[in-house]
């Protein structure tokens, strides 16, 4: 009769064994924790994994360290052709071909790893049975799924490393080309300042207003990569998060923007937001300052309120100007997308204020006549604080 | 070979005289009454090349000593290193070039009260794997104070090993003879050698409530060591003997602290050993070793200290048991050692694995 105690024995070995998988997202650690364990109790001599890699296997795992070994599929294939899930050979010379280690007389348990390759388990003695790999199968199936997740957390952080790159390399490109752009921009903007000083009375009409045209454009070149730079470092600086009344905060805006007499902007009551308030104040002025730019009515109306949705602060600017065609509701969030061609617009206000609203999680949407006028709404999460 | 004088101009000249112009394992009693810096001081200005420790006792063929030094030829030497900073795992194992088709042994004697000797034990058997036969003891005082007991060509310290690979072959025989009185058990909970919890419970109720029935005794406040020292644990082990943790005293929390580590999620078993179990495990590691071997040149014995806390007068019958297997079949082989604190070995050149309360028996060719 088998004794109770075995059966426990044996359910209590799997559980140290399951127990020593998925303790770490390190491939060599998770190996190192789960095989040298089995080598451990198994009384096993050494154990070696053989990954496929281009056309060959590889070996990406070996105990004790022995040689990195790269072999020829047909000989791996050769050795595991008919193993589905496991089996247990006699060590033979061509085993011992695929292994990084010198193996003598013994034998071998090889599990099908799947994607993950093959596990070898060597011992010298005749010491592992098929019940081994009954018992076994089932956490080795876990130890390979442990694998992939390694392997998978692995390229997440060399994506994450590589994006962190390409991040700071694209922030100072941005900084490196808007310095260097800038630079003979001023010179330009100063040349032309003088020869229209000095030079304005041996110029004719045309001549002067091309000085002045050549200005104009310094003037929106100079916007332009101002708003480039100001779109490229949206989100990679640390912001400082503190209560910001929007209801000031609009109040400020309308002082600072020129709103012609003809144009009534009224405000509802609007709620205090925890944020940043320079970024808050972009996206607001620049959807406040459009309504204003593009009202082409005698007497433009303007309506800035909020309501509360759950999580979120919905908020909308309403006008009566131009309104815009239905192909661009979406265009114009695109950096440099225009509705016209204007000396003023560079294309790139709205591409901030739509960064700006996904830094607070939210989402930016508009709704809009021709002729009769556009409402933009936008949402920010509550709890979100523009943190990147 | 036995050195009892305490005079180090002597000791170096008969060791120099005993190994010519090969390496030497020096095995020193803790009690010997001499200064062990200035001893190895001396040892560095000889030429000679050493490793060795410091031991609770030493043995010498039938007899087991406090004081004297043990030395052994280590012949045919490949290298000999040290290894420091044991318990912060900040070391690399140098590499080795071992020629195809010839048999080495490894000897290391490590700081027995340090931490993360299963973590060297480990990196030695990664590094070097089934190349070698290993073999070696944990080197300190009975006083469980660390203090520094390793030493060769470099000095002596402590949290370090020593470790000398010889072009020789060995053969190792490995018992301890305890057996299971209670368990399978869970360590569900540990930290380095301090058991936290078993079962999800606190180790010391679940301890003492196996012991104590087994026994008939019952744990006072001061005489846990005493009850501990018969009933170690033990390290579940298929197709072999278990590995023994011995329980040497219990914390603030309730909390058993262990000599070597014991990881989370590890099966355990509590044993008990008698005097009879304990000798015929010695006897059969002895068997074991004679067995194999076709030539030995010398015996080494790495046998617990806490064997003969268990034993007391009967550790004699023991010694004896081992020291009469070996010359039953080699009447002249010399026969030299050490009491330890814990054992290095792998059964069947598998992992290798640091032991307590066992008996490894190596006779090297």
């Amino acid at each position: 009769m088998i004794k109770v105690e075995n059966h426990i024995l044996d359910i209590l070995q799997l559980h140290e064994y399951g127990m020593a998988i998925g303790q770490s997202l390190d491939y060599r650690e998770s190996c190192d924790l789960f095989i040298k364990l089995l080598l451990k109790r198994k009384n096993l001599n050494a154990a070696w994994i053989l990954e496929k890699k281009d056309e060959n296997y590889q070996s990406t795992y070996a105990i004790p360290l022995g040689q990195k070994t790269v072999v020829d599929a047909d000989s791996v294939i050769q050795v595991t052709r008919d193993i589905e899930e496991s089996t247990i050979v006699k060590r033979t010379d061509l085993i011992s071909s695929i292994s990084p280690l010198n193996l003598e007389e013994g034998m071998v348990a090889i599990f099908n790893l799947q994607d993950q390759g093959y596990l070898f388990l060597y011992s010298k003695k005749d010491n592992i049975s098929e019940k081994d790999l009954a018992q076994l199968r089932p956490v080795i199936k876990k130890f390979s799924v442990n694998l992939k997740a390694c392997k998978a957390f692995r390229q997440q952080q060399q994506l994450l490393h590589s994006l962190e790159i390409q991040n700071q390399e694209l922030s100072d490109y941005a900084h490196m080309v808007s310095h260097d752009l800038k630079s003979p921009l001023r010179s330009i903007d100063t040349l032309t300042t003088w020869l229209q000083e000095d030079y304005a009375s041996k110029l004719d009409e045309s001549g002067n207003k091309q000085i002045i045209s050549i200005r104009n454009s310094v003037e929106k070149m100079d916007t332009l990569i101002s708003g480039i730079l100001e779109y490229s470092t949206i989100g990679k600086t640390h912001i400082e998060a503190y209560p910001v009344d929007l209801n000031l905060l609009v109040k400020d805006i309308l002082s600072l923007i020129e709103v012609p007499d003809h144009i009534a902007i009224n405000t509802a009551i609007l709620p205090t937001i925890i944020g940043d308030k320079y970024r808050l104040q972009q996206l607001f002025q620049n959807l406040i300052g459009n309504a204003v730019a593009y009202n082409d009515k005698p007497e433009g109306k303007i309506v800035v309120g909020a309501q509360e949705k759950g999580a979120f602060w919905e908020f909308y600017i309403q006008d009566n100007g131009k309104g815009i065609p239905d192909p661009y509701f979406k265009k114009i969030f695109k950096v440099f997308e225009k509705l016209e061609t204007s000396e003023t617009s560079t294309g790139i206000g709205l591409s901030i204020v739509k960064k700006i609203v996904e830094m607070y999680q939210g989402k930016i949407w508009l709704e809009s006549e021709e002729s009769v006028g556009t409402t933009f709404y936008f949402t920010l999460a509550k709890n979100s604080h523009g943190a990147t | 070979m036995l050195i009892s004088t305490t005079n180090i101009d002597e000791i170096i000249t008969a060791i120099s005289a005993h190994v010519n112009d090969n390496a030497v394992l020096i095995s020193v009693g803790e009690h010997t009454e001499i200064d062990i810096k200035e001893f190895v001081g001396a040892l560095q200005q000889s030429g000679l090349e050493f490793m060795g420790g410091l031991f609770p006792r030493v043995i010498h063929g039938n007899t087991v000593l406090e004081k004297g030094i043990v030395i052994n030829t280590l012949n045919n030497l490949e290298t000999l290193f040290l290894v420091e900073n044991i318990s912060t795992k900040e070391y690399t194992i140098p590499e080795i070039t071992f020629k195809e088709n010839q048999p080495y042994s490894l000897f290391t004697y490590v700081d027995g009260l340090t931490s993360n000797i299963s973590h060297y034990l480990s990196e030695l058997y990664e590094n070097y794997g089934m190349q070698t036969n290993y073999f070696g003891g944990g080197a300190g005082s009975l006083s469980l104070e660390q203090q520094p007991c390793v030493f060769c060509n470099k000095g002596i310290y402590q949290d370090a090993a020593v470790v000398a690979v010889m072009n020789m072959a060995s053969n190792i025989g490995v018992r301890h003879g305890w057996k299971k009185v209670g368990g399978p058990f869970i360590v569900t909970k540990s930290e380095g050698n301090i058991i936290k919890e078993i079962n999800w419970k606190n180790p010391f109720q679940v301890y003492k409530e196996v012991v104590e029935e087994h026994s008939g005794l019952i744990f006072t406040e001061d005489n846990f060591f005493d009850i501990a020292k018969g009933y170690p644990f033990g390290i579940l082990k298929e197709d072999a003997e278990c590995i023994v943790r011995d329980p040497l005293m219990t914390n603030e929390n309730g909390e058993l602290v262990c000599v070597g580590e014991l990881e989370e999620n590890m099966l355990v078993d509590i044993l008990n050993g008698n005097n009879d179990s304990l000798i015929d495990a010695a006897q059969k590691a002895a068997e074991a070793s004679v067995q194999k071997a076709t030539a030995p040149r010398k015996a080494i014995i790495i046998d617990c200290i806490s064997r003969i806390l268990f034993l007391e007068d009967s550790f004699e019958q023991e010694l004896n048991a081992i020291t009469e297997t070996i010359h039953g079949s080699y009447p002249d082989l010399s026969i030299g050692g050490a009491l330890t604190l814990g054992e290095i070995s792998s059964y069947g050149e598998g992992f290798l694995e640091f032991y307590n309360k066992t008996t490894v028996v190596g006779l090297f060719e």
